[in-house]
């Protein structure tokens, strides 16, 4: 479909004999707040790095953004953020000189933005990366994805190490974005959580295959569960 | 209390963590909000985007919410200006519409009443009481 942000279709991919994942197909739609749901090992992570290009299924295609990701064009990569579960940062570098290191690869910026969330956030810009707190880290890691203004936001699980005042931060401000231009966030979490206020498509990844996938408040109709009693029953 | 309330505030408590959609919480307490408390017919609702990032949560839900109350009636949307309270006046629906819309509640106060063995005149005069009360009567 044209207005398919992610379209994976029949993927399959093995890390030796173990099949990760399992000829699975979903789709995301523009503008959606897209919720990938499963258990440790479930397959969560290889399935946002093959989105990304990261991985490459031995089977199946991909498109994200109306694009092939394992040879993804520069003007693709400018329109996506992505949040790795570990992040990537330099712990050597002051948060300032990150942001900076970051903006140079990106021919749009928007610093006050990056600059205001840095304040909200509770962050020092004079801090050491290697000093920060995971948590720290992780608020930093989420910052850098937002400066470029991405079309596509990919989280791999982005409040498993906030507090749950950061968590209210971070849903607050996946708000405004939403509200302010036309974005699709996709992200993947093991435990159910506030995220859930946000979220109106989820997916539910269980042993490499997809057991759900549809829109939460048809899900939740359906059953008169909660997500987490949901996820339980499906994944038993 | 404020004897002579003017403005009615709504007011929302979401859980995420509930089995029902946040966009049916949201639609339940504003009909809650409306048939409990005085309204000026000229007061608009919070916009989208105040009660989104107040309650943070997703402004498509509460689009969702809007626009299914606007369906039902129960709101009118004024462009340029938001969404109000539809006032809905007696040459819009017959007698016998309106009684079918409130009978459903009645008999879920009856039920209840037996539940708690509650005699019929203990009901009425409740009622009596609360009719008397109620903002709208004064």
């Amino acid at each position: 479909m044209k207005n398919d942000i992610i379209d994976v279709k029949n993927v399959t991919k093995c890390f030796g004999s173990k099949k990760v994942l399992d000829d699975l197909s979903f789709q995301v739609g523009q503008g959606s707040v897209f919720g990938l749901l499963g258990k440790n090992g479930s397959g969560k992570t290889t399935l946002i790095k093959s989105i990304l290009g990261l991985v490459r299924p031995q089977h199946g295609n991909i498109t994200t953004l109306g694009d092939d990701p394992w040879c993804f064009q520069e003007s693709t990569k400018e329109k996506i953020g992505y949040v790795p579960q570990m992040d990537s940062l330099y712990p050597w570098l002051r948060i300032k000189e990150m942001v900076e290191y970051t903006a140079s690869f990106y021919s749009r910026w928007n610093s006050n933005l990056v600059n205001e969330l840095i304040e909200d956030w509770g962050l020092n810009p004079q801090d050491r990366i290697g000093t920060l707190s995971v948590g720290e880290s992780q608020k930093v890691s989420i910052i850098l994805s937002l400066g470029h203004e991405p079309e596509l936001l990919v989280f791999d699980e982005p409040v498993a190490s906030l507090d749950p005042f950061a968590r209210r931060q971070f849903l607050k401000t996946l708000i405004e974005i939403i509200t302010r231009r036309p974005c699709t966030i996709f992200f993947s979490t093991h435990i159910t959580s506030d995220l859930e206020r946000i979220t109106d498509h989820v997916a539910l990844l269980h042993q490499g295959k997809i057991m759900f996938c549809g829109e939460l408040d048809e899900l939740k109709t359906r059953g008169n569960l909660n997500l987490e009693e949901i996820f339980l029953e499906m994944t038993r | 209390m404020d004897a002579k309330p003017t403005k009615t505030k709504f007011h929302f408590q979401i859980s995420a963590s509930s089995g029902v959609p946040i966009y049916r919480q949201i639609m339940d307490q504003i009909k809650i909000q409306i048939a409990t408390q005085p309204w000026d017919p000229e007061q608009f609702l919070p916009s989208v985007r105040q009660i989104a990032e107040d309650l943070a949560i997703n402004p498509m839900t509460v689009s969702k919410a809007y626009s299914l109350l606007e369906k039902e009636g129960v709101l009118e949307f004024d462009r340029g200006k938001g969404m109000r309270v539809k006032k809905i006046s007696s040459s819009q629906k017959n007698f016998g519409e309106r009684q079918k819309d409130v009978t459903p509640l009645l008999k879920e106060v009856i039920v209840k009443a037996h539940q708690l063995a509650l005699k019929r005149e203990d009901i009425f005069s409740l009622l009596e009481k609360l009719w008397r009360e109620h903002p709208h009567e004064k």
